[in-house]
């Protein structure tokens, strides 16, 4: 996988220049897809007998992570902001972009090493979930930093956060739903992968049209389908002959699209968010594990999957440039710098982590 | 709408529109073209620029995969009984279907005083067959039998002869037009047939020895696709025909390893959205303004091409004995027409500036007709032939 970026930035724009313009106007469209598929398939384990009984670990170690990530690196910029006689609210929006976890590498780190057992189980449920914390922080984070600027903490954008929350898991599960009424009619294996991949193209673009969130609405559909379709299993297994060319375009691609020269531009500001966002998931796993008194394993290694970091913080990073003209550029040139080396490092991480763990 | 929301419909309703029209027993190439023709831009607009801009990549792609997979019914092993009659009936249908149309638009150009070199231009174009719409009603309907074997046989090398006799036709039509017989015409043509099969048959020795080195089946899937778009990418870039290099790989992939069939198997498992997407914007290409632009020429040219296919392919049966029903009923599931007859319409275009659009037309307006008609054409005659079970 680190093989494939390294290869989308040797053929990239930057170097070799192999990708012709049309093809990277396509990674748009291909990276959409491929976390489509990613999220649909993450819905799936979600299984409702499983989570009556060990539910309570995946909630607490995912929302721990999250928050602890986002509650040490908003200190630590804080601090740093005022030390350098910064305005102090891009830190809570920094803050909020280290909650998120990016799913698709550490997905395909599990898929490459067939890794399978507590952790790896454990990891993509928290994987899954970690998304809807981020948004719930991030519309909590810019919401404060409004009432630091202006002095109106603005409850709206709060619940506008958990409107979007509960609209994407709706849409899923409604085209869930229609899946199943649609199940008897698919008949050939052939039938199954057009309607799998159709079904998750229109999900996706659904949730872009609206303003969703398109991984909310693709866990939600694929938990539905998982859970009340009868033999959902071909829809799972179908997906799984085509995605692996879909997820080499899509990390050829990202490779591609990594702007190295970003790099030199990381700054303290960068090293710090990047030190502490992984202390902070380190130190929330760990306690999530020991509250909920999961697997002894899951605390101590399920922290190095959860390094990647990707689109959902390049999310919030957007949304503080068009709230903040002023100090938004900084923001998302510190996201968009960090993403590169976290992208970079994360597959290493994870895969470390599973070795480790005595999963691979 | 978004890329992805348009792209989700078309594969949704795809198979949603194959599925309803299955009622009243259509081939669901049929239905994606029209599904295709009613969310294309014409009409409802559901397929969105960029989608449409990308229809150029999609249609090389699955050209390949289908040439490819022809490449794969010329065994050796099964080959050498029926080769024979492959050669005849091809050759016979394409130039039947050749001399039919360019006579009939000879005497009719003559008639109506117009310069004569399109009429044989157009002729050449009507040897050919879009082999697409083809393979996927037979694979759509698990035909099987002696006429479904040598059909497919046929569509895979009549595109070579079309491609001969548009050279030798383009080079005379330029001897007509300004009096000198251009040699260099002729040998681009045949280069580009030889260029195709020598670059495939490379290409596909290459892929089968390095084969070997693959092993899960996504890793084989990623393989191959990547090859067969190198080879398509390739041919493109040479300017020789992608059809025949895919082909040309294709065989040398099914006769250089048994082993190798896993490598047919993979791409089959997967192609099927592929096609769906690739029909439904052919549909949403296809222009029926044209079809007001046929006049009498576009239909002497459907008529006549028609008789061609069928009276050539009975020909080449009689003469190479083979069985009856490939006698009766090969010809008729020869009718499609798409990129190949196009692709001599734009070589017209390039070389005969004054009537280059007028045979452009007739070549996209007919298409048209034989798009539509083709897939229920080959369907008919295969049921005829007795090679498609009744359910």
């Amino acid at each position: 996988m680190t093989a494939y970026l390294l290869a989308g930035i040797l053929i990239g724009p930057r170097l070799l220049n192999f990708i012709p313009p049309n093809l990277m106007a396509a990674s748009d469209f291909i990276s959409n897809l491929v976390l489509g598929i990613i999220a649909f398939s993450l819905g799936a384990n979600f299984k409702i007998e499983q989570l009556r009984t060990g539910g309570k670990p995946v909630l607490w170690i995912s929302v721990l992570e999250a928050g602890c990530a986002w509650l040490v690196v908003t200190i630590v910029m804080v601090v740093y902001h005022l030390l350098s006689d910064l305005p102090v609210h891009p830190a809570f929006v920094l803050g909020a972009a280290a909650a998120a976890t990016a799913p698709a590498a550490t997905v395909m780190v599990i898929r490459e090493y067939r890794a399978s057992g507590p952790v790896t189980e454990m990891l993509l449920r928290v994987v899954a979930i970690d998304d809807a914390w981020c948004l719930i922080f991030a519309a909590l984070a810019i919401a404060a930093a409004n009432a630091m600027s202006m002095g109106v903490f603005n409850v709206r954008v709060l619940f506008g956060a958990f409107a979007e929350i509960f609209a994407a898991l709706i849409l899923g599960g409604v085209l869930g739903i229609v899946l199943y009424a649609a199940a008897r009619f698919i008949r050939t294996v052939e039938e199954v992968l057009v309607v799998t991949v159709g079904s998750i193209l229109l999900a996706v673009g659904l949730a872009m049209q609206l303003h969703l969130s398109p991984l909310l609405t693709n866990i939600a559909f694929g938990f539905i389908v998982a859970n009340v379709v009868k033999d959902s299993d071909v829809f799972f297994v179908n997906l799984r002959k085509i995605d692996m060319v879909l997820f080499l375009g899509f990390f050829v691609l990202v490779g591609a699209n990594l702007e190295i020269g970003l790099l030199p531009k990381v700054g303290v500001m960068g090293v710090l968010y990047i030190v502490f966002r992984v202390i902070g998931k380190f130190a929330g796993v760990r306690l999530g594990a020991y509250i909920s008194r999961a697997d002894a394993k899951v605390g101590r290694y399920l922290g190095w999957g959860l390094v990647p970091q990707a689109g959902v913080a390049l999310g919030v990073a957007l949304s503080a440039k068009t709230l903040y003209p002023t100090y938004g550029g900084i923001i998302f040139t510190t996201i968009t710098a960090t993403t590169v080396i976290y992208e970079l490092i994360g597959p290493i991480a994870a895969k470390y982590g599973l070795r480790k763990a005595g999963e691979i | 709408m978004n890329d992805l929301l348009s792209a989700g419909l078309i594969l949704l309703l795809g198979f949603i529109g194959a599925r309803a029209l299955r009622i009243i027993h259509l081939p669901s190439v049929t239905a994606f073209l029209l599904v295709g023709i009613v969310i294309g831009p014409q009409v409802l607009g559901v397929v969105t620029p960029q989608i449409f801009g990308a229809s150029e990549f999609i249609s090389n792609l699955v050209l390949g995969l289908i040439a490819f997979g022809l490449g794969e019914s010329f065994r050796f092993d099964k080959v050498r009984q029926g080769m024979k009659q492959v050669m005849w009936i091809s050759i016979i249908a394409a130039l039947g279907a050749w001399l039919l149309v360019s006579a009939a638009l000879l005497v009719y150009f003559a008639i109506a005083r117009l310069p004569l070199y399109p009429a044989i231009v157009l002729g050449a174009a009507a040897a050919a067959t879009a082999p697409a719409a083809t393979v996927l009603v037979i694979r759509e309907y698990r035909a099987g039998g002696p006429v479904t074997d040598l059909l497919l046989k046929v569509v895979a090398i009549d595109d070579a002869w079309c491609l001969i006799i548009s050279a030798v036709v383009i080079a005379v039509g330029n001897a007509m037009r300004a009096d000198v017989f251009e040699w260099s015409i002729v040998f681009t043509g045949l280069g580009e047939i030889f260029g195709a099969l020598l670059i495939g048959a490379v290409l596909g020795y290459v892929a089968s020895r390095l084969s070997r080195f693959v092993r899960t089946n996504e890793e084989l899937l990623i393989y191959m696709l990547g090859a067969l778009l190198f080879n398509v990418g390739l041919s493109i870039a040479l300017e020789i025909s992608v059809l025949l290099s895919a082909m040309a790989m294709g065989f040398v992939m099914a006769n250089t390893a048994r082993e190798n069939d896993r490598c047919f198997e993979v791409l089959r498992s997967v192609d099927t959205p592929l096609y769906i997407a690739f029909f439904i914007v052919s549909g949403a290409h296809l222009d029926f303004k044209l079809l007001y632009t046929l006049g009498i020429a576009g239909i002497l040219y459907v008529l006549f091409r028609t008789a061609g296919k069928v009276w050539g392919a009975r020909l080449g049966a009689k003469v190479s004995g083979a069985p009856r029903s490939a006698a009766d009923w090969l010809g008729l599931s020869l009718t499609p027409q798409a990129g190949v007859a196009l692709g001599v319409g734009l070589m017209a275009k390039a070389s005969f500036p004054e009537y280059g659009d007028y045979i452009f037309t007739i070549i996209a307006a007919t298409s048209v007709i034989f798009e539509l008609a083709g897939p229920l054409l080959t369907k008919y005659s295969l049921v005829k032939a007795g090679e498609i079970a009744r359910n």
